[in-house]
């Protein structure tokens, strides 16, 4: 019996994807720059000092890029491929593209020469950006497989001084061009920005399935507009806020905070210097709104915890009692009544420990805060909402443009991931897989007819998801439909479940449940190194390198351990029997983490048959 | 690989930490050096393998983990207790006394001992050993030369008639032909006296010519470790500490891969 929402009016008309007379992210972005002028756009820091840069150098790098891509004949429709980290150069290739009537393509930094070669040549891309000579160097590798490609802009040209190449440009000689021509496409900028129709492509999406090469998800400027328009019924007042951008900007949901609502709501961005110092930066800066992926979040709780365990008696004592009040106020708000005496203790915990939390998470000034892209485990949700961090888990994917299903202040339910956007329908199908349709539909894949057909039926979009919905509207996703587990006795689990539970633990960092077509579960562990590292110091458990720590019996047992916790939650067909943990350290370049820092089920069960067999066979 | 002595454990490091101040420059860190090995700790700057030997040596006490020699708990000991115990600390560079002749330098290596004659016959086998230190015998040491500096502080050592030498760093500023002749040295020590050398090198590629087995230290912690095969064959020791890399689509590249440490 599949379930519905009650639709909201379902108007895919103009007023919901037209902001302030614009139809196209283009046309919005040239009017906030041409009104915001001084006002800083973005930030970025170099050689350990943070620059700033307003919206009037914003729009003249766009044009001046756009004048020099007109000039070496990129056309409407055309795309632009861009292989390059986060930083101010890729939002401006990325707004010059679309204003130039183009179709922007990001490409992630850890894709291989293969990878690369089929994205362009999918998207027949006629301009290629990379940001410096390793990214340059994948392209060499194939570039005899891209012939269409005119022209290879690099952005950095450290290492590269000697090197010379007819199709290959460095970005200043770019902007030099562009300079030049800057009057001879005035007119035509203008022209080829109000030219751009709602429906045109603005940006593609490459999405590896887990099946098969990647996909090239069509998002158009109606699209875009919508998403960011609609996020003020989710975000609640939401301008002139300050963000950071830390995940890659190819995927969805950096590309919806840091470019369509940060352009629509006129937001600071804020580009980490790397990965590695986002925690520092995110201080640094200390942002008013905040997504991030699930593991981000596990992070900052983990080097909490871990900070908590070092701390003298009486400031783990202090801790615990802040945190205490922290859930207890929380409750008593959800109910509606907060007795004075509660408020007061509510007060004091915040003034003598909380308030140092969130400023040492960088998080003091954070007001809208967002978890996706990954199941989380709600415990996780309620910690930061203790200690003060209204956190609220989202729901989207590329398909719809972003966003589908968000919690907010006036609607929250732990465990789910809300109700449906604004102008959203989303129900259960008949095989419990979440449906859903709105203006937030993507335009298809590209070059993918019968994928396209697949994925939106009768106008629903089929997300892949399996979940339910209760009386209120509230989604809940209980997994990704094809990771759904059938053991041999014929029992339906849902691996995220348990492996939600599971990353809740300090020393796991990530696992992945086996047990399809199999008599019992087991379970793959990828452990938290710092944590365990200290554990075994703590415990003068001796090591040497990572696989050398994994490999000791006091930290299997210590997993162990973890494991039977969450095993104590678990009618007994769903525990897990064994685990293995895996002994190296994956980073985002291995195959078996997504961009995301989500570890691939398939893929890892690929790597390690051998020990899942193992584990079956004794 | 030689195997000229049984296989004892003759150190045993256990979740050593030492800090500076405030700041943990090694963590977690446990090794072991075998009877009669050369064991290598090789490790770019800062990475903390100075510490380790300081640690071992007694110039620094351990804010955590242990130490045992020879099954005796040496952790925290004054340095001169460790040199009486058998323990020869050849630091990083050189800190020979300038002021003092090279037989007198030599001379102070025996400062704790009574056996005259023994100790006349071990500077004999010094100067077997480094001709060069024979000759400017009268000489002050500042006006040595890096190498015979080198050779001067390994001498020293030698003196003290130690089962196992720690040496910081003895290629630092030689020549490619001095740091083969004192290699040559420390690998004669090794056969010849059957010396259980812990050797800490950035000179990756004569260090593993000459170590049976190898640490990798990053930042204070141990990321990697094995006999000289596996080091040898490893990617990432050699694009980091040998200089090999493979040539891209390009010719040379000057950008490095991610350290996996597999």
């Amino acid at each position: 019996m599949s379930q519905q929402t009650q639709p909201d009016n379902l108007q895919t008309d103009a007023v919901l994807t037209e902001i302030e007379g614009c139809i196209n992210l283009p046309q919005l972005f040239r009017k906030r720059c041409q009104a915001l002028g001084s006002r800083v756009a973005l930030r970025e820091k170099e050689f350990g000092i943070w620059h700033s840069f307003d919206w009037d150098t914003f729009y003249l790098r766009a044009r001046e890029i756009g004048a020099a891509l007109m000039a070496l004949g990129l056309q409407p429709g055309n795309v632009v491929s861009i292989l390059a980290e986060n930083r101010k150069e890729w939002l401006y290739f990325d707004l010059a593209t679309m204003c130039s009537g183009g179709i922007s393509n990001g490409v992630y930094t850890t894709d291989s020469p293969m990878q690369l070669e089929h994205i362009c040549r999918d998207s027949a891309s006629r301009f290629l950006v990379v940001e410096d000579e390793e990214q340059l160097d994948k392209y060499l590798e194939v570039r005899d497989a891209l012939p269409d490609i005119e022209k290879v802009i690099v952005v950095e040209d450290e290492g590269l001084k000697r090197f010379d190449d007819p199709k290959v440009m460095f970005i200043d000689a770019l902007y030099e061009l562009g300079r030049a021509n800057l009057d001879r496409f005035a007119e035509e900028w203008d022209r080829r920005i109000d030219a751009i129709k709602a429906d045109d492509v603005a940006i593609l999406v490459y999405t590896s399935g887990t099946t098969g090469a990647p996909k090239g998800a069509m998002i158009t400027h109606s699209n875009i507009m919508f998403q960011a328009n609609n996020a003020q019924s989710y975000m609640g007042a939401c301008h002139d806020e300050e963000i950071m951008s830390i995940l890659p900007l190819c995927h969805i949901a950096e590309r919806t905070f840091s470019v369509f609502f940060a352009l629509h709501y006129r937001w600071v961005v804020n580009f980490v210097e790397a990965p590695d110092t986002s925690f520092e930066n995110t201080m640094e800066v200390s942002p008013t709104v905040f997504f991030g992926v699930p593991r981000m979040w596990e992070k900052m709780y983990s080097s909490v915890i871990i900070k908590i365990k070092e701390a003298v008696w009486a400031g783990r004592i202090t801790y615990h009692w802040a945190v205490n009040i922290g859930m207890r106020y929380e409750e008593a708000r959800e109910a509606g009544r907060v007795g004075l005496a509660l408020r007061a203790q509510r007060w004091l915990a915040e003034k003598l420990v909380l308030h140092n939390l969130k400023v040492m998470l960088g998080l003091d000034r954070a007001r809208i805060m967002f978890t996706g892209a990954a199941p989380v485990s709600p415990d996780l949700i309620q910690w930061f909402r203790a200690i003060g961090l209204d956190l609220f888990e989202l729901y989207g994917q590329t398909e719809c443009s972003g966003i589908t299903s968000c919690n907010r202040a006036d609607a929250n339910r732990l465990g789910t991931v809300g109700q449906a956007a604004a102008h959203v329908e989303m129900k259960i199908a008949e095989d419990g897989e979440i449906v859903y349709r709105g203006p937030h539909i993507f335009k298809g894949y590209l070059n993918q007819p019968e994928k396209t057909a697949e994925t939106v039926i009768d106008g629903w979009l089929h997300s892949g998801d399996v979940g339910n919905v209760d009386n209120e509207g509230f989604f809940r996703i209980l997994d990704r439909k094809k990771d759904i587990i059938i053991t041999a006795g014929g029992k339906n689990i849902t691996p995220s479940e348990i492996e939600n539970q599971l990353k809740f633990s300090p020393y796991i960092s990530d696992a992945v449940i086996i047990g399809d077509q199999r008599k019992f579960l087991t379970c793959l562990v990828m452990i938290d190194h710092e944590n365990v590292l200290q554990y075994a110091q703590d415990m003068n458990v001796p090591f040497t390198d990572y696989a050398s720590l994994c490999a000791r019996e006091e930290v299997k047992h210590l997993i162990g351990e973890e494991v039977e916790k969450v095993n104590k939650n678990f009618a007994r067909v769903e525990t897990v029997k064994k685990f293995t943990i895996i002994d190296k350290e994956l980073t985002a370049d291995d195959e078996e983490l997504t961009a995301t820092m989500k570890l691939k089920r398939s893929m890892v069960a690929k790597t390690y048959k051998d020990l899942i067999d193992a584990m079956y066979a004794g | 690989m030689s195997e000229t002595a049984p296989n004892e454990t003759m150190l045993s490091i256990r979740n050593l930490e030492t800090f500076y101040g405030p700041v943990m420059a090694i963590r977690g860190v446990s090794l072991d050096v075998m009877q009669g090995q050369i064991v290598a700790i090789l490790g770019s700057n800062g990475a903390g393998k100075t510490t380790v030997l300081k640690t071992i040596s007694g110039a620094m006490e351990p804010q955590k983990g242990s130490i045992v020699y020879n099954g005796q708990d040496i952790t925290g000991h004054e340095p001169d207790r460790v040199a009486r115990a058998g323990i020869g600390h050849v630091p990083e560079g050189r800190e020979v006394f300038p002021f003092l002749s090279v037989q007198e330098n030599l001379e102070m290596g025996a400062f704790s001992r009574r056996d005259r004659t023994a100790i006349a016959e071990d500077l004999e086998m010094v100067f077997d050993y480094f001709p060069d230190l024979r000759k400017s015998a009268k000489n002050e040491a500042a006006y040595l030369s890096g190498g015979q500096q080198q050779m001067l502080a390994i001498g020293r050592a030698l003196m003290m008639r130690p089962h196992m030498m720690l040496l910081d760093e003895p290629s630092l500023g030689l020549s490619p032909k001095l740091v083969g002749e004192i290699f040559d040295i420390i690998r004669r020590l090794n056969s010849e006296q059957q010396m259980t050398i812990l050797l800490v090198e950035q000179n990756a590629h004569m260090a593993l010519q000459l170590a049976d087995f190898g640490y990798v230290l990053e930042v204070g912690r141990v990321v990697m470790e094995g006999d000289r095969q596996r080091l040898l064959d490893s990617r990432d020791i050699q694009e980091f500490y040998l200089g090999r890399k493979e040539e891209s689509a390009r010719g040379k590249r000057r950008w490095k891969q991610r350290k996996t440490w597999r």
